[in-house]
């Protein structure tokens, strides 16, 4: 039950972002690449980021935490 | 026809409600800023009231913003001719209003005595000033304001800045001084503690028993002072501008609406009945309850000028005909529905979050903590 | 009776206080962006190294947004405070997009950057990613509706003149949001911010690098931001394109003053790389051509035609001729709303009712109706803005910006070396790079709102009509006024930057600077690790 109801609400925000993008794409296009740009902008730092540690993390990570 | 009159009379309830949440909320927190050098005697003490309103201020600010730009979309005209006829008072607003948040950001970055004090100071004015002049605004919109119209639609505005601060006007602006020294007072009471809270408290007690003396003169002031009459003009719900219009000055006016509708009275009572059991309440250490209290006067404060004007907002002191009202200021038909479905959509998320906001940040401030947050105001 | 010295000045003033402001704007817009990508890193891998990154880039975003908040006051008053005639004119359609902005946006990003910066202990860490994220898409939105604002001063589309009201209307809402131009410079502006944050970063972290402190921190930063700069940038300069192509067919007249171009030229026509426009003897003193370069740059095609200074001019002359019976039956209109032949009479010349406008300066007694053959011509020359400054403060954006996007490409090759710790000469230009991201927004401004000239909304109303009547006593009261308050901001805002950059992250929490530790390898980071999630 549970499952289904998280299913649903899911489904439903896809629903929903899906029909946004269509009109946001007929009417804003360039909103929409905005969108879509800005997601990938943030997303490709943050995989830079990530990379980085996963290939020569050792080295860096003996800095104190900070607490 | 009757959609748009329903839309204008919607639109200056929104701009009651925006004055009056601008008011107990930056009010509080200007309330705070203009106590900051009396109820805190230290530097630990001063951080613990800016804290107090730490999270919060820069929500609370926005209802100055958004006062501000609802007036401009729903009542461009206003915007217009209040904001250029009322120029240097104007800037002595915004001046002192920008000057603040420097003040909360910018005080507890460095450690010099000399900075702080020179910060605690700034926080002082930009609390106190904003505050006279919003309050003196509304008693200039009361008396009624020296400009007119050109053919075109520009205005002039042909009185003096000096007379902007009229004995009338500075007595509202002592009011609005008072009721927000008491809010930030019964704000400090409640969030602060130590012994910040005990002065914070006499503050408010003052503050109250100040308001009531205030409110009172005012009332009686008021009902010597010229009010303004609709004569002759367009439709309510017919789009209109001030030149199509005649009014006249009439003594005693600013009670006309009163006299017609008694049930009206309600309105300064409400006022009234706000500032004296808030009294009661601060005496009785009931912080949130005489927040709330404070809230209602405020409400009841601004109502009653809104009521006392209806359907004016500026009326014109020198061509009483070119007078700006509800009805001739107010946006189009088709900005007042945009406008009305973006703050219905809108509004309550900000209701939402703004709760949530204060509910993760809830408690009294931790005087100890502060000294080791760096983040901390 | 309008005095141009007061106009002037409150020209001055507008263009001193929006400057200004715009100083602070793009960091707000790319920093929150920034952060929120490096917190994601942290709440993903779980690294508290992301958390301090966050902490730290946090602080010197507040104290850069506590000015842009504090600067933005005075944008909002200052349509009313001194350009009344202009908010009165188009309040209706200018107002609604500023008061959204508060509503939806402002508000949004003044109570979320609260729990961001207090929130830490308060919040689990994916509430206080979303906090972040919120204010990141919150500052943006801010700069989304204050660009529909301005793009309609600059197309004024979805809106139309109501004589009874005697002003401009909101026709259409969707038109309004949706105009290509407001699109195209949302997406320009705040990725421009993107960039300017980008640069910021990699600036400071390799001052560090070249110090050799805070490495763990820099090297990050400095990858991260690299990788968000150049994709930004490229961005930026995409868009750079389409708002050229979007805002030419908008206005032709800002246009040829980007290019010089004082004839029109049969296409494709020749593009100036570098000219000495001169307005006095409408050509220039100096030119180099590339031959059929301009059309296919501004048209996309290689066929239509660019009209030039010349026919601009011709054109308005026509048109002002046109626009002033307009001008004189609104005046009709005003004593008597309901006057059948002066409504027809507005009717029929309406759509040039802003040209009409345009000559009230020279016209005798301000009045168009009077107005001789020989004022319409002087107004006609009004209609192009002042080439030489749209000419270089174009080519000095775009200049600037090719050499940020050569930049960000070393940054990235070098980083994904894990080499520019070693290229001393690159650490050491980083960060005398900091201030080209803002020169070149600032000369962004200047093109976009110089090339708007003569008019506040184009092709409507006139910059020199939409002043407020004040006297110059105001005007220079206010002028010093502000010139005052804003030095002293911007003095304690750099020492507070600067004082806090020099001091690093390694401070953070007590106060002084943690002592340096042994290498410990992986182990103490997980413990280190698991202390911060206990």
């Amino acid at each position: 039950m549970k499952t289904l109801l998280q299913f649903l609400i899911y489904m439903l925000l896809a629903v929903v972002a899906i029909v946004m993008g269509v009109i946001l794409g007929d009417y804003g296009s360039w909103y929409f690449a905005w969108f879509v740009g800005t997601a990938m902008i943030v997303l490709v730092a943050a995989a830079g980021g990530a990379w980085m540690d996963a290939h020569d993390g050792s080295v860096d990570e003996t800095e104190p935490a900070g607490h | 026809m009757e959609l748009y009159f329903g839309l204008k009379v919607l639109w200056w309830l929104v701009l009651g409600v925006l004055l009056m949440g601008l008011a107990i909320m930056v009010g509080m927190d200007m309330g705070v800023g203009t106590l900051l050098r009396f109820v805190g005697r230290d530097d630990n003490e001063r951080r613990v009231c800016l804290n107090a309103i730490g999270p919060h201020w820069d929500g609370n600010q926005v209802w100055f913003i958004l006062g501000g730009g609802a007036i401009f979309a729903a009542f461009p005209l206003i915007y217009a001719t209040a904001f250029s006829g009322l120029y240097v008072v104007m800037l002595l607003l915004l001046w002192t209003m920008i000057v603040r948040p420097l003040g909360f950001e910018y005080r507890s970055k460095l450690p010099s005595a000399t900075w702080r004090n020179a910060w605690d100071w700034a926080l002082l004015v930009s609390g106190a000033v904003p505050m006279i002049i919003y309050g003196a605004a509304m008693g200039n919109m009361l008396q009624g304001v020296p400009f007119h119209f050109d053919w075109d639609m520009r205005s002039y505005y042909t009185g003096s800045f000096v007379s902007l601060l009229n004995p009338f006007a500075v007595l509202c602006g002592l009011l609005s001084l008072s009721l927000s020294i008491y809010m930030g007072g019964v704000m400090l009471m409640g969030r602060a503690g130590g012994a910040v809270a005990p002065r914070a408290r006499k503050a408010a007690m003052g503050a109250a028993i100040a308001a009531i003396v205030l409110f009172t003169l005012g009332g009686i002031w008021v009902s010597f002072l010229p009010g303004f009459v609709l004569e002759h003009a367009p439709a309510p719900g017919m789009p209109q501008n001030p030149l199509q219009q005649q009014a006249s000055i009439v003594t005693g006016g600013l009670l006309a609406n009163y006299r017609s509708q008694p049930l009206l009275w309600a309105v300064p009572a409400l006022g009234y009945a706000g500032m004296l059991l808030g009294l009661l309440a601060v005496r009785g250490k009931r912080s949130t309850l005489a927040w709330w209290l404070g809230a209602g006067a405020w409400i009841g404060v601004i109502g009653t000028v809104g009521a006392a004007l209806f359907p004016f907002l500026m009326p014109s002191s020198s061509e009483p005909s070119q007078s700006l009202t509800l009805w001739n200021s107010v946006s189009s038909q088709t900005t007042l529905l945009w406008a009305t479905g973006f703050a219905a959509v809108f509004v309550p998320l900000v209701v939402w979050y703004t709760s949530w906001a204060f509910w993760v940040m809830r408690g009294e401030v931790d005087a100890a903590a502060i000294q080791h947050d760096e983040h901390a105001y | 009776m309008i005095d141009s010295t007061v106009v002037e000045l409150s020209r001055w003033q507008f263009a001193v206080t929006a400057l200004y402001h715009y100083l602070f704007v793009p960091l707000t817009l790319g920093l929150s962006f920034f952060i929120a990508a490096v917190e994601t890193v942290y709440v993903t891998t779980g690294k508290t190294i992301y958390r301090e990154m966050a902490e730290f880039w946090g602080k010197l975003f507040v104290v850069n947004m506590a000015l842009g908040i504090a600067t933005g006051l005075t944008m909002e008053f200052e349509f009313g405070t001194n350009w009344s005639f202009y908010s009165g004119f188009v309040g209706d359609i200018f107002g609604a997009p500023l008061a959204i902005e508060g509503l939806m946006a402002f508000f949004m990003e003044s109570t979320f950057v609260g729990l961001m910066i207090f929130g830490w202990k308060r919040l689990s860490k994916v509430q206080h990613l979303l906090v972040t994220y919120l204010v990141a898409f919150g500052t943006n939105l801010s700069a989304l509706w204050i660009l529909i604002a301005n793009s309609f001063m600059q197309d004024p589309v979805g809106a139309k003149f109501n004589p009874v009201t005697m002003r401009m209307e909101l026709d259409s809402f969707s038109s309004l949001i949706f105009s290509h131009d407001a699109q195209a410079k949302f997406v320009h502006t705040s990725i421009a911010g993107y960039v300017t944050a980008a640069i910021f970063v990699t600036g400071i972290s390799a001052y560090y690098m070249y110090r050799n402190r805070h490495m763990a921190m820099a090297r990050r930063s400095f990858r991260m931001a690299a990788l968000y700069g150049v994709l930004a940038t490229a961005g930026v300069i995409t868009l750079g394109d389409a708002l050229g192509f979007v805002g030419g067919q908008a206005q032709p007249s800002k246009l040829a003053a980007m290019e010089a171009m004082w004839q029109t030229e049969p296409a494709p026509a020749p593009f100036n790389v570098i000219a000495w426009p001169s307005q006095e003897h409408k050509r220039n003193l100096f030119e180099v051509q590339v031959p059929y370069v301009l059309t296919p740059l501004l048209t996309h095609t290689m066929t239509q035609e660019v009209p030039g200074v010349d026919r601009i001019e011709a054109d308005a002359a026509r048109r002002i001729a046109n626009g002033i019976p307009a001008v004189a039956a609104l005046k009709v209109l005003s004593r008597d709303p309901t006057n059948a032949d002066a409504l027809a009479q507005f009717n029929s010349h309406q759509q040039d009712l802003g040209y009409g406008f345009l000559v009230k300066r020279y016209a005798p007694g301000q009045d168009v109706e009077k107005a001789t053959p020989a004022d319409i011509q002087k107004a006609a020359g009004d209609a192009v803005p002042n080439v030489f400054a749209m000419f270089w403060s174009f080519r000095v954006m775009v200049g600037l910006g090719l050499a940020m996007l050569a930049y960000f490409v070393l940054a990235v090759i070098f980083s994904v070396r894990n080499d520019v710790e070693n290229r001393k000469w690159f650490l050491r230009l980083a960060p005398w790079m900091i201030p080209i991201p803002f020169i070149a927004n600032e000369f962004g401004w200047l093109t976009a709102e110089i090339g708007r000239q003569p008019w506040t909304v184009y092709g409507l109303l006139p910059t020199w009509m939409s002043a407020s009547s004040h006297s110059v006593g105001y005007m220079v009261f206010s002028l010093i006024g502000f010139v005052t308050l804003y030095t002293v901001f911007i003095v304690i805002e750099m020492t507070l930057m600067v004082k806090f950059i020099r001091k690093g992250p390694s401070s953070h929490g007590h106060g002084h600077p943690a002592p340096p530790r042994p290498s410990l390898g992986g182990r103490a980071t997980a413990v280190a690790m698991m202390r911060e999630e206990g």
